[in-house]
């Protein structure tokens, strides 16, 4: 569904990424781990179309994203949607929650997700829905952003995310900004929702343990070069790229 | 070490907080409950509890920086021989920065953009010292070299030039520079990979061993303050609901709260799980009444309404829940 093939990107002749392949299908989960610096964002933004890789392409449902314009990008663009780290700054302070959650659906009117069938007619009662799907009570439709917590933020936005029942959802560190035990609780949900829509995931994280939970395969970037990619349960296998056999043991290391 | 009022400070206490208690202002509610902890000298001290707990407060409090719409109702804190909760705001301008650092999770924030990181170092030794510029220069150089940065070129960098575990680097050597007794870490490596956050910590346990200072790190993920530290105080709703050996809590925690923040932790797997355990309810859900965690709490019994005392289980280990009679029995007793 998904194919990036040998990209390249340089900043301020940096090179940010070199020559990156990779490919998802559809209603796989695919996650990319490394340390800050390693590329990951910038990779997640090439592929949202947001960024042009100097060199390489990326293929979405056999079409070249980069050089989509006007109506047939903005078809794209649909089905690829993403979940961001600070659920804080994705979602507008000056609109009630439930009206950034259907927003996206009034952008492209024609689309009708299968979950949403029955109420398409009606934005509140698809607010409704979003709601139910991410766990969040109907009594915080109303609220404004700052007036939820950090958890029920993440949950907006991956409502948002999901509104428009897209192939493909990119989760940039959904997670790292939240404590402990709403991780779980926002990790338990995108797991559950990858599920039940057999969506497409595409999981960027620095938390080895997150993208274990989350994914079925791995593919490790360190300064901007592809290093390791593997099933997940080969997590722990001995032919893993050193880099790889350190970012485990680091993370087994703090359990202690 | 982290007795219930009844013993004062002793002798090799550096920090010692004291029944303290914090509330607003105009209505009167309180946000931190008879908080009793304290840290000898040369000591790291975990600080560990989920958002709104009241851990960035009680560093407020110890700072002596406290907001004017909030109140210390009760209780002390005192640093080596000064009670920091009676000074004047001009002596605790003068331990603030000196005697006590402060690093915070807002990193990015530490340093004023489109000036150099050098220029600020400057200004910061010139408002301490009547150090000449050069000298000054000299002395920035220095800890820059101390906290493992290429210091000539990080001088001379405008703070966007750097990496977000350069800027924490950067900001560590600028908060230590006058050999601070107390360095309080508040979630130093939460913005930071796994990779960068432990190397930041190996630094700070590489630099109190240097500067024979103490450390209070706080932190709301337990897998920050395991390893790191030798004592653990869990916060939840302003209070200490449990404190002792981090050892001793982690393998034996004894609060519901704790237990649940030590099963919470993502962790690799040997087997690939399908649904990671859970609290729960959400942060900030706080019991008015007796326990703060009844909200949340899956073992909750009638009496949890009533007030909970701190009880030690030994020496090294106190927690405030109903169930430590019980559990005492059973762990303690019949070992
Ligand atoms: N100036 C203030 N006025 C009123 N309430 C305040 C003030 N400062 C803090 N609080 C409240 O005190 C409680 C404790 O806040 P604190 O910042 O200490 O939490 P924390 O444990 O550091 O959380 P986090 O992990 O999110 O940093 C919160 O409920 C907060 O809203
Ligand atoms: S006192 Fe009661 S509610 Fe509080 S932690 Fe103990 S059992 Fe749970
Ligand atoms: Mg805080």
């Amino acid at each position: 569904m998904l194919h990036v093939n040998s990209i390249s990107k340089t900043y301020h002749s940096k090179p940010a990424l070199s020559d990156i392949s990779l490919y998802v299908h559809a209603g796989e989960s695919i996650g990319i781990i490394g340390e800050s610096g390693s590329g990951k964002s910038t990779l997640g933004k090439i592929i949202l179309g947001l960024e042009k890789p100097d060199q390489g392409d990326v293929h979405f449902r056999g079409s070249n994203l980069h050089t989509l314009k006007g109506q047939a990008l903005k078809a794209f663009r649909r089905h690829l949607q993403i979940v961001f780290q600070d659920p804080a700054g994705s979602l507008n302070p000056k609109l009630p929650v439930w009206k950034s959650v259907v927003e996206p659906l009034e952008n492209y009117p024609d689309v009708i997700p299968s979950f949403l069938k029955e109420v398409r007619h009606d934005r509140k009662k698809m607010a409704e829905v979003l709601f139910q799907k991410v766990g969040l009570s109907p009594e915080l439709l109303e609220r404004y952003p700052h007036q939820l917590s950090g958890g029920q933020k993440q949950r907006i936005a991956v409502a948002r995310g999901i509104s428009l029942e897209p192939d493909l959802l990119v989760c940039d560190e959904p997670t790292s900004s939240l404590d402990v035990s709403v991780q779980a609780q926002v990790l338990n949900l995108l797991k559950k929702l990858q599920r039940d829509l057999n969506l497409s995931f595409l999981f960027i994280s620095h938390d080895i343990a997150a993208v274990q939970f989350m994914c079925e395969r791995i593919v490790v970037l360190k300064d901007g070069i592809l290093v390791d990619a593997f099933l997940t349960n080969e997590l722990f296998s001995a032919s893993r790229h050193p880099y790889t056999k350190m970012l485990v043991e680091m993370s087994m290391e703090q359990d202690r | 070490m982290f007795e219930n009022k009844t013993t004062t400070s002793c002798e090799n206490n550096l920090l010692t907080v004291e029944s303290l208690s914090v509330t607003i202002r105009n209505s009167r509610k309180k946000l931190i409950h008879n908080l009793n902890f304290s840290i000898p000298q040369g000591e790291i001290f975990g600080l560990v509890g989920e958002s709104g707990s009241g851990k960035s407060l009680t560093a407020t409090v110890i700072l002596g920086m406290l907001s004017k719409s909030l109140e210390v109702t009760s209780g002390s804190v005192t640093l080596g021989q000064s009670e920091i909760t009676s000074l004047s705001e001009r002596e605790l301008r003068n331990i603030r920065g000196r005697d006590i650092a402060y690093l915070s999770q807002n990193y990015q924030s530490f340093f004023t953009p489109f000036i150099k990181v050098g220029q600020q170092f400057i200004e910061i030794i010139r408002c301490h010292t009547d150090m000449s510029r050069k000298e000054a220069k000299k002395v920035a150089i220095h800890w820059l070299n101390k906290v493992h940065l290429p210091a000539e070129r990080v001088f001379n960098s405008f703070p966007d030039e750097l990496s977000g575990g350069q800027l924490q680097r950067a900001s560590i050597a600028s908060a230590i520079m006058f050999r601070p007794k107390l360095i309080i870490a508040d979630e130093p490596t939460t913005a930071l990979d796994v990779l960068t956050g432990e190397r930041i910590l190996d630094l700070l346990s590489e630099l109190k061993e240097e500067l024979n200072c103490s450390i209070l790190l706080i932190s709301h993920d337990l897998k920050h303050i395991i390893k790191r530290t030798q004592t653990v105080g869990v916060m939840y709703g302003g209070q200490i609901v449990e404190i002792g050996k981090t050892s001793a809590v982690v393998a034996n925690p004894i609060h519901p709260y704790t237990n649940l923040l030590l099963q919470s932790r993502l962790r690799l797997n040997k087997h690939i799980q399908h649904e990671l355990p859970t609290m729960l309810g959400e942060p900030g859900l706080i019991a008015e009444e007796g326990c703060p965690f009844t909200k949340r709490c899956p073992s909750a019994m009638e009496s949890c309404s009533n007030k909970v005392p701190m009880n030690s289980l030994g020496k090294h280990h106190s927690a405030a829940c109903h169930l430590v009679n019980a559990e005492r029995e059973e762990r303690y007793v019949t070992r």
